[in-house]
């Protein structure tokens, strides 16, 4: 059997890189073993003995954690870089069935007609309800398709899809809409932490290196 | 000393006299300030990517000694912040003099 110790220095790196993406703490690691490296020969050049110079260049990195928690806010984490590995289901799911294309187009279809044909028959106050899914599906399902890749296409669409989700809820509800604050908010949830997440790894990504999905 | 919040204008003044790597980095700034400043190490890498994510810095990989290091230079917009940052920073500090010089 053979002892596995672990050194101050790995320590460190490993209660810094909590968290962190596999690609992250890598990245953590090679720059603080680089850092340390350098720390270690400085001072043994000027003359300290090894063991010395080991502790005072983990002792100069300073605390572990409040690293992590500065890496956190500028590096992907792991649930984030779970989310950009699986975030573009929608593709994923039309390359692998391309007839899936058609049918996430026509979905939001459907309602619109349904809506027609309500209006034809002048029922203008029920027509209300299938224009607002068709508004909603449209928004999510066809949003894959709609030709946004650049940054500024992005806020726009981003700002079309908050307005029309808020419009779908005020619209069904009315002067309700307040009171059944509760049921929106719990229904709104996933969306909203999506856009959260989104809105981190935006800021942590260069553009150059979006995914289709963070710009949606 | 804290000086909590400079850091990233510490990092841009020691890029803005030459392209360099996170240690000498952290070195050039407790060098500079006679060892007043004094910063824990392990937030310089943070401060570092935020700077690289902003696009005022951008890094490259060079060798030194035969060992390869990551390597920062300011870029063009990190120039246009320092500038402001430096301007700023006077002010402040000419302020802050005044009222304590009345005191």
């Amino acid at each position: 059997m053979t002892a596995r110790f672990e050194t101050p220095l790995d320590s460190w790196i490993g209660r810094a890189t909590c968290d962190l993406s596999l690609d992250s703490a890598a990245q953590v690691r090679a720059e603080i073993v680089e850092h340390f490296e350098s720390a270690l020969e400085t001072a043994i050049v000027a003359g300290t003995n090894a063991a010395d110079a080991e502790r005072a260049a983990v002792a100069a990195l300073g605390d572990a954690r409040a690293a992590n928690c500065q890496y956190r806010k500028v590096l992907l984490t792991s649930a984030e870089a779970k989310m950009l590995r699986e975030g573009n289901w929608e593709a994923r799911a039309v390359c692998a069935r391309p007839w899936l294309k058609t049918l996430m187009q026509a979905v939001p279809a459907i309602p619109l007609a349904v809506t027609f044909v309500m209006l034809s028959r002048g029922e203008a106050a029920a027509a209300r309800l299938p224009f607002l899914a068709s508004l909603a599906l449209f928004m999510f399902l066809a949003a894959p398709f709609l030709p946004v890749y650049t940054p500024w296409r992005g806020r726009v669409y981003r700002a079309a899809k908050w307005a029309a989700l808020i419009a779908v809820f005020v619209l069904a509800f009315g002067a309700d809409s307040l009171k059944y604050f509760w049921l929106i908010a719990s229904c709104l949830w996933i969306p909203i932490w999506t856009e959260a997440t989104r809105m981190s790894i935006r800021r942590k990504l260069p553009v150059a290196q979006w995914p289709k999905q963070l710009y949606l | 000393m804290n000086f909590k919040g400079t850091l990233p204008t510490l990092i841009l003044q020691a890029l803005a006299e030459e392209p360099s790597h996170g240690y000498r980095i952290a070195q050039r700034i407790k060098a500079r300030s006679k060892g007043v400043l004094d910063f824990k190490e392990g937030t310089l890498y943070p401060a570092l990517h935020k700077l690289e994510n902003e696009g005022l810095v951008a890094s490259y990989e060079g060798v030194e000694q035969g060992r390869t290091r990551r390597y920062y230079r300011i870029t063009k917009s990190g120039k246009a912040v320092l500038t402001k940052d430096r301007s700023e920073w006077r002010e402040l500090s000419r302020a802050v003099t005044l009222i304590l010089e009345e005191a």
